[in-house]
């Protein structure tokens, strides 16, 4: 009724002139970062989106999410290091054991994918497609800095309404360096040397943590990533299937494989003498 | 469980920040720095929901440039507390509000004085002689209480914040890391050196 | 002549012209002059100044270069108001981009976003174009290149190594065409700015304005008592110029519009 009211006693000149959208629009020479979606016509969008998908509170529910996950990246002398592990969980069901959770924003861009994976997938493929806007419109390639951002302003612009990832964007610019930012749909962005994400962080980070050091060598360097995941794919059960290595350098990052856990597991058990809790001869 | 201290003094405004980042059990980052410089004489430090803290302040540090830029004045420390809590409150009546508590230091240069706001969530404003948000409060206030002077030069000034973060460090039950120390006077905002790694021992 | 073509803003003419944008060209000859020059590490923005009347308070009254950033700045010919409008939605962008990407703006992006401001009001419904050109200076953040965009009300936007805009802007761009060197150094540069400027400007330092930027650096507005300086100097030098090439006549004689000192005045600067 009021807005039928509104419509109809408008001021005789109020239609004259650029209204404040038009002004806006007038400004605003490149379109908005954020997309329009429309929501589901529902008051807490968070809590509707728990109570579809909280698969803990009720197994019945309609729609599982996959989650659970092992990420890490580390800044030392000679770049990023970025592994992952590529399981995928819904409830306590394992959904795919061959997961790309590194994402590749562009050839010298890298992305890490925790929580949601649909939310981490869509996104980090529309940062992709913002920093390549970026490079062309400011004739040179987007700072992490920049491009973190990106990401950061768009999940707080969702924030509450029940978006589900824990990223890192990992890359080298000339005038940043070797540059690292943990982003969450929280809306928290921070820089730093080393972070792991997901249910297996804790395992990882012990690892990690223990033998982190900023001068490392390459070779150390990935052995050290790998080893992290690998411990993590140990003691998680939300983690598990292939260990994917990446390093980041200044001309682009190179892949270090999509290496199965279970052989590199036995290599390190058996070469080295680790994991003695678990008992290699049938007795 | 984070950390935000205040405190003034005859000509000058400390203000002191947890360096911690938690995000669940984790400690992410152990050198961030929630704090915001708005102009070359006022300060926010900040703490409160993930997120809407750095928003909230790099939005408010944003709207104070553009003040300096197109008026070729910068806004004084009471304009810009009475700003900031303006925002706030209008935010507060939105359909998502910012949770976020700040601590303003600025120094007033028409009036020669340092200054020190505290704002809560709640978009309360209080001119304080010296500030504390969260858990510090209930640690650091009695010690403020008794120790505080309005006439205290820097070095005494140190020495209170040092009482404070000592306290905090031996009844806190969770580490915040340390705090970054930002010194405002007539001259600008400067960083502060400031030893975390004194030992405290428990009577 | 128009027949009716320039009434509204989005009508083509047939033979492909928008009177409207055409007559905003128009405005902005008839603003007063400004230039700028890009040296090796610096770039000097000059403009005239109109004369002030007898109570007019010359301290409040706004200049025609204003900061867009504490890195950008920008000298505009044309109407005054327009500007204003301008100017404010440069700023609002440059302190928007600070927050969204955390890096100042570049100078060619805050130039591409005026030119972009004003191609939209040559294209929308109830509006005006922008009577105004600018000249956009300033350093890129971390960067010693010297940088120096032109735009126009059309939107078109142009980079230079030393340009002129409004009134009698195709006098001083000649001259600037036939004395611009590459790499000049910091008085060099001033000091073509300010003679380009006496090309139109009669009345000398008192009407002119000049701004420094230099890189890393807060802009510098140059105190009047350096520019009378600089007019000085640069009125000897014509003299003896003409001294020279006409023998035998006393100096001064065939430069007599700008001379308004004795001849032994002012050589020591």
């Amino acid at each position: 009724m009021d807005s039928l009211v509104s419509q109809y006693s408008r001021p005789v000149h109020s239609a004259e002139g650029p209204s404040q959208d038009e002004h806006q629009e007038l400004s605003q020479t490149t379109p908005p970062l954020s997309l329009q979606f429309s929501l589901p016509p529902v008051a807490q969008s968070s809590a509707w989106l728990r109570a579809m998908t909280d698969d803990y509170s009720n197994p019945n529910c309609p729609i599982k999410i996959a989650h659970g996950t092992t990420t890490l990246a580390f800044r030392f002398k000679g770049g990023i290091i970025v592994a992952t592990d590529s399981r995928a969980t819904a409830g306590n069901w394992i959904a795919s054991q061959t997961v790309k959770k590194v994402i590749e924003i562009n050839n010298c861009l890298l992305g890490t994918m925790a929580g949601g994976a649909a939310d981490c997938q869509y996104w980090l493929a529309y940062l992709g497609m913002q920093c390549r806007l970026h490079e062309l419109r400011h004739k040179r390639r987007i700072s992490v800095a920049a491009a973190s951002k990106i990401l950061a302003n768009l999940v707080y612009s969702y924030k509450g309404m029940g978006l589900s990832m824990g990223t890192m964007c990992a890359g080298v610019t000339p005038q940043e360096g070797p540059a690292l930012y943990y982003i969450d749909s929280d809306g928290t962005r921070l820089a730093g040397n080393l972070f792991c994400v997901g249910s297996g962080q804790t395992f990882a980070y012990g690892v990690l943590d223990a033998e982190y050091s900023y001068d490392l060598d390459d070779e150390a360097a990935l052995e050290l990533g790998r080893r992290s995941i690998l411990a993590a794919t140990h003691r998680d059960a939300y983690s598990g299937g292939f260990i994917n290595l990446y390093h980041v350098k200044e001309d682009g990052w190179v892949k270090h494989g999509f290496n199965d856990t279970n052989p590199i597991f036995w290599k390190t058990k058996l070469e080295k003498g680790e994991f003695s809790n678990v008992t290699a001869d049938l007795e | 469980m984070e950390v935000l201290l205040g405190i003034t003094g005859k000509d000058f405004t400390i203000v002191a920040a947890s360096k911690a980042a938690m995000r669940g059990a984790t400690i992410l980052k152990a050198s961030d720095d929630k704090t915001r410089a708005l102009n070359s004489t006022s300060l926010m430090a900040f703490s409160g929901e993930a997120g809407d803290t750095v928003q909230f302040a790099e939005y408010i540090q944003a709207n104070i440039q553009l003040y300096s830029m197109r008026n070729s004045m910068e806004l004084s420390p009471t304009a810009t507390a009475n700003f900031v809590r303006g925002e706030l409150a209008r935010a507060l009546r939105s359909r998502r509000p910012y949770t976020v508590n700040l601590i303003l230091g600025g120094y007033d240069k028409i009036a020669d004085k340092p200054t020190l706001y505290w704002i809560d969530y709640l978009a309360s404003l209080a001119p304080v002689p010296y500030a504390a948000h969260g858990y510090a409060q209930y640690y650091c206030l009695s010690i403020l209480d008794k120790h505080h002077h309005p006439d205290i030069d820097f070095e005494q000034g140190m020495k209170l914040l040092r009482m404070c973060t000592q306290e905090l460090k031996r009844r806190l039950p969770i580490d915040f890391k340390g705090v970054v120390v930002k010194v405002i006077t007539k001259d600008g905002i400067r960083e502060q050196e400031y030893e975390d790694d004194v030992k405290v021992a428990i009577p | 002549m128009a027949s009716g073509y320039d009434r509204a803003l989005s009508v083509f003419s047939p033979d492909g012209h928008v009177f409207q944008v055409e007559y905003a060209l128009e405005a902005v000859k008839r603003g007063t002059c400004a230039v700028a020059v890009k040296g090796s590490d610096v770039v000097v923005l000059g403009c005239e100044k109109r004369s002030a009347m007898k109570l007019q308070d010359t301290r409040i009254t706004p200049s025609k270069i204003c900061l867009v950033d504490t890195h950008v700045a920008l000298a505009f010919a044309g109407l005054n108001a327009d500007a204003r409008i301008l100017v404010d939605k440069a700023r609002l962008e440059a302190q928007s981009h600070r927050l969204t990407v955390e890096d100042p703006v570049s100078i060619e992006y805050i130039t591409k976003y005026v030119a972009g401001v004003q191609q939209r009001y040559t294209q929308s419904g109830g509006v005006r174009p922008f009577g105004i050109s600018t000249l956009i200076v300033g350093f890129d953040p971390n960067d010693k290149t010297p940088r120096l965009y032109q735009t126009e009300p059309s939107g078109i936007y142009s980079a230079w190594k030393a340009n002129a805009i409004g009134r009698s802007s195709k006098t001083v761009r000649e001259f600037l065409e036939r004395n611009h060197k590459d790499n000049m150094d910091r008085e060099e540069t001033i000091k073509l700015t300010v003679k380009s400027l006496l090309e139109v400007v009669q009345t000398g330092a008192k009407n002119i304005e000049i701004a420094i930027m230099a890189p890393g650096k807060l802009i510098e507005m140059l105190p009047v008592e350096d520019i009378e300086k600089y007019v000085e100097s640069i009125n000897t030098e014509k003299q003896e110029e003409a001294a020279s090439r006409r023998p035998g006549r006393t100096p001064g004689t065939g430069t007599a519009a700008i001379l308004t000192r004795g001849p032994g005045e002012g050589t020591g600067s």
